[in-house]
């Protein structure tokens, strides 16, 4: 048992270092640390520099261009990254449909699609969720027809983040409405967003935030050559995908750093004339959640160590989603907290690109409650925190 | 990184395991209970046999030179089978005090478990403030006299000899026999069977250990060792509860279904899973970080654990009596054992609040 990085470890660390200090943009670093909203030219920037570097798609296997990098030193970059204010690389394309194709798809998907994903010339959505089927997945009604060499769909998708932006789409579709399962009969396809029937609409969240949208469908045609892997499995693809995510579901990296965010603002904050950092209610909070953090810093990498060694990841993954959200989640309200009177001035775009209005309080105030309000998503997203507690319930005590 | 045991660890918990299993039963550790025996000198003996006294003490004292992560195998195996032996007391503490104090002629007889020795410094009134001093000590021509009372010392019931503080010229050790003139034991069991006593000193005559006022940072660091092994006690502990809760909602029928079967169980059951693998990950980090040269970071690592366990093992316990329903309030079901020795666990040295202040103040 040791807890120190080896010389390698250190000497990667260094590596990535040095590679952010020279090459993230100030603009993209600057409105990622002060919590606004990258644009997409932002976005598809930072990800050309990383795959320039051949660290966008570090987690595929190295034949398809991944890194070959451990757990460990993935955990390494990702922590890196956000500590030097690097935006995550978005998941759609890198995390879940990669490995996918990698998995499922044939030869032809495979030269047309992964390296637009590597180096971040295709923007992909994801058309999982329906107004009727969310944490029940499987009930989603959205249908693809055969039709000659042909696939018609119609229905609506929901929750599409930032599809406002993308090029493609990949979705669950229903194949056999007459299957005798609902989950046997879903097939799983690639659309482009520019395909006449398709129509994006805005959903703003409570933060006053547009990130997510209803993607429409209809009469849309796409040739049969957009299915992956076989008609009507593509429930397996999805749960594939979805475990495929557990390295950086915890969100170690993001929530060191805003723990790091929530210290300094505690301490320029006031109370009774002192820092709010030395107040013993607060600085208990903190320390609190400092701990758990802590806690789970090795916890998810003691369990990726081990699913390396083939642990079971289902319930790995739900674990470390579970307990990483809440975690984050309590740092953003405790930032909330900690803004006092300046979190309420409703200033949803401070810190975006281009945004010229006189800020109130400071800038971290600003967005403290927008963050908190749009952070409340990531116990629901990927299956909500309940479903995952199922997911491990059903594997330890067998139903 | 890696967070793994060593071989040796490995086998070292494997032997421990197995005389363990064959000594040390719950229906043994309720028998001792009702006996009211708080120390078994035969399980200590066959204890020392298996080397686990040996196993972390220096070389030069017959030992193996061992680390905390070597204590934290040991003490998880302990806590597990409730196993009330002064342990903690006597290889953690007593041998890390002589150690520091230059006393390593001291250490061998820890090895063999021959003689054994409890350190005492809480005081009533003072909570969990192992630094707060009521006790004086007087010197005479070489000879120093104690007077004060030190509360609810871990194994002083058992000690042949005891180590206390004093005031003189700030925080100091003294060694003395448990039997000496001056000195008032009042023995009891803990909730969870372990032994302990309040030490009264009156006019107790007692040899320096080490230099007068230097016992502070000794005091600190001892306390932070004997919480960093009781935290990997609780480990034990929690695992056993945690299979027995976990066996109960599958097994237990109401309704016509095991209880496991009602969602409201079944969450509440992987939080508790959840807990546990966090509890773990940090008393594993207590463990590596409690002989640390850094004493900010020994501090930290060791608060964290202190904290977050204490605070993760009471809702352990109130959960899982809770899921069990009335079982879980009788006796004779191992489940109560558990929950006492981890409420015993998180209040010595410095319980849950105690530590998360220290923790934010360091």
């Amino acid at each position: 048992m040791d807890f120190s990085l080896t010389e390698e470890q250190t000497a990667f660390r260094d590596t990535v270092r040095t590679f952010l200090k020279d090459n993230l943009p100030v603009d993209v670093r600057d409105i990622t640390r002060g919590k606004g909203h990258l644009s997409k030219e932002q976005y598809k920037r930072w990800h050309g520099i990383l795959a320039a570097q051949g660290w966008s798609t570090p987690l595929w296997p190295i034949e398809h261009g991944g890194t070959g990098w451990s757990p460990i030193e993935y955990a390494i970059f990702d922590e890196e990254c956000h500590a030097a204010g690097a935006p995550r690389v978005l998941p759609f394309s890198v995390s879940m449909l990669g490995p996918v194709l990698i998995a499922f798809g044939n030869d032809e998907q495979k030269e047309r699609f992964l390296p637009g994903i590597q180096d971040g010339s295709d923007w992909w959505c994801q058309g999982f969720s329906e107004p009727g089927a969310g944490s029940d997945l499987a009930s989603l009604k959205c249908a693809a027809v055969r039709d000659g060499d042909d696939y018609v769909i119609n229905g609506q998708k929901t929750w599409t983040t930032l599809g406002q932006h993308a090029d493609w789409i990949f979705c669950l579709v229903r194949t056999d409405p007459k299957a005798a399962k609902p989950q046997t009969g879903i097939s799983f396809v690639m659309v482009p967003m520019d395909a006449e029937g398709i129509e994006v609409r805005p959903i703003i969240t409570l933060d006053g935030g547009h990130e997510v949208n209803e993607v429409w469908f209809t009469d849309v045609r796409i040739p049969a050559a957009y299915l992956v892997g076989e008609e009507n499995k593509g429930w397996n693809y999805a749960k594939f995908l979805l475990q495929n995510e557990r390295i950086g579901i915890a969100g170690i990296g993001v929530s060191k750093n805003e723990l790091e965010g929530l210290k300094r603002l505690a301490s320029a904050e006031k109370k009774n004339g002192k820092p709010l950092i030395e107040d013993t209610s607060f600085k208990t909070k903190i320390a609190e959640i400092e701990i758990e953090l802590r806690a789970m810093d090795i916890t998810n990498k003691r369990m990726l160590v081990e699913t390396g060694r083939g642990m079971d990841p289902g319930p790995v993954s739900s674990m470390l989603k579970i307990r990483g959200s809440e975690v984050a989640q309590r740092i953003y309200e405790l930032k909330m907290e900690a803004s006092g009177l300046y979190s309420l001035p409703f200033q949803p775009h401070a810190g975006d690109a281009g945004w010229n209005d006189e800020l109130i309080g400071s800038l971290t105030n600003a967005n403290s409650a927008p963050v908190y309000l749009n952070t409340r998503k990531i116990s629901i997203f990927g299956g909500s925190n309940e479903i995952q507690r199922t997911i491990i319930s059903k594997m330890v005590l067998g139903f | 990184m890696n967070f793994d045991y060593s071989e040796e660890q490995k086998m070292l918990v494997q032997s421990l395991e197995r005389t363990l299993a064959k000594t040390y039963d719950f229906e043994t550790y309720r028998e001792q209970l009702a006996s009211k025996a708080t120390h078994t000198p035969e399980l200590w003996e066959s204890l020392a046999e298996l080397g686990i006294m040996a196993m972390p003490l220096p070389e030069s004292a017959g030992g193996f030179d061992g680390n905390h992560v070597d204590v934290m195998a040991v003490c998880t195996e302990l806590g597990r089978r409730l196993v009330p032996e002064p342990y903690v007391s006597n290889v953690v503490m007593a041998a890390y005090i002589f150690e520091a104090t230059g006393a390593d002629d001291k250490l061998e007889a820890i090895a063999t478990g021959e003689t054994k020795y409890a350190a005492g410094f809480y005081e009533p009134g003072e909570r969990h403030n192992a630094l707060a001093l009521n006790t004086t000590a007087t010197e005479n021509g070489g000879n120093y006299t104690l007077n004060g009372h030190k509360a609810v010392v871990l194994g002083a019931d058992s000690a042949d000899y005891l180590i206390v503080s004093a005031d003189l010229d700030g925080a100091s050790l003294f060694l003395l026999p448990a039997t000496a003139d001056g000195v008032t034991l009042r023995k009891y069991p803990l909730l969870d069977g372990r032994g302990a006593a309040d030490i009264i000193l009156d006019g107790a005559q007692a040899t320096l250990l080490g230099t007068a006022g230097s016992g502070a940072d000794i005091i600190e660091a001892a306390v932070d060792r004997a919480a960093a092994a009781l935290c990997a006690d609780t480990i034990g502990a929690v695992e056993e509860v945690k299979n027995l809760t976990q066996e109960y909602l599958r097994t237990r029928t109401q309704f016509g279904r095991p209880i496991g079967k009602f969602q409201v169980l079944a969450h509440r059951m992987v939080d508790l899973l959840v807990e546990f693998e966090q509890m773990k990950s940090i008393a594993m980090e207590a463990a590596v970080e409690a002989r640390s040269e850094d004493t900010a970071s020994r501090m930290r690592a060791v608060s964290a654990a202190k904290a977050k366990i204490g605070a993760a093992s009471r809702f352990f316990g109130q959960e899982s009596i809770q899921m069990h329903g009335g079982i879980g309030m009788t006796d004779e079901y191992a489940l109560g054992a558990y929950v006492k020795r981890m409420l015993v666990n998180e209040v010595l040295f410095g319980d849950t609040d105690y530590h998360l202040t220290r923790f934010a103040d360091t």
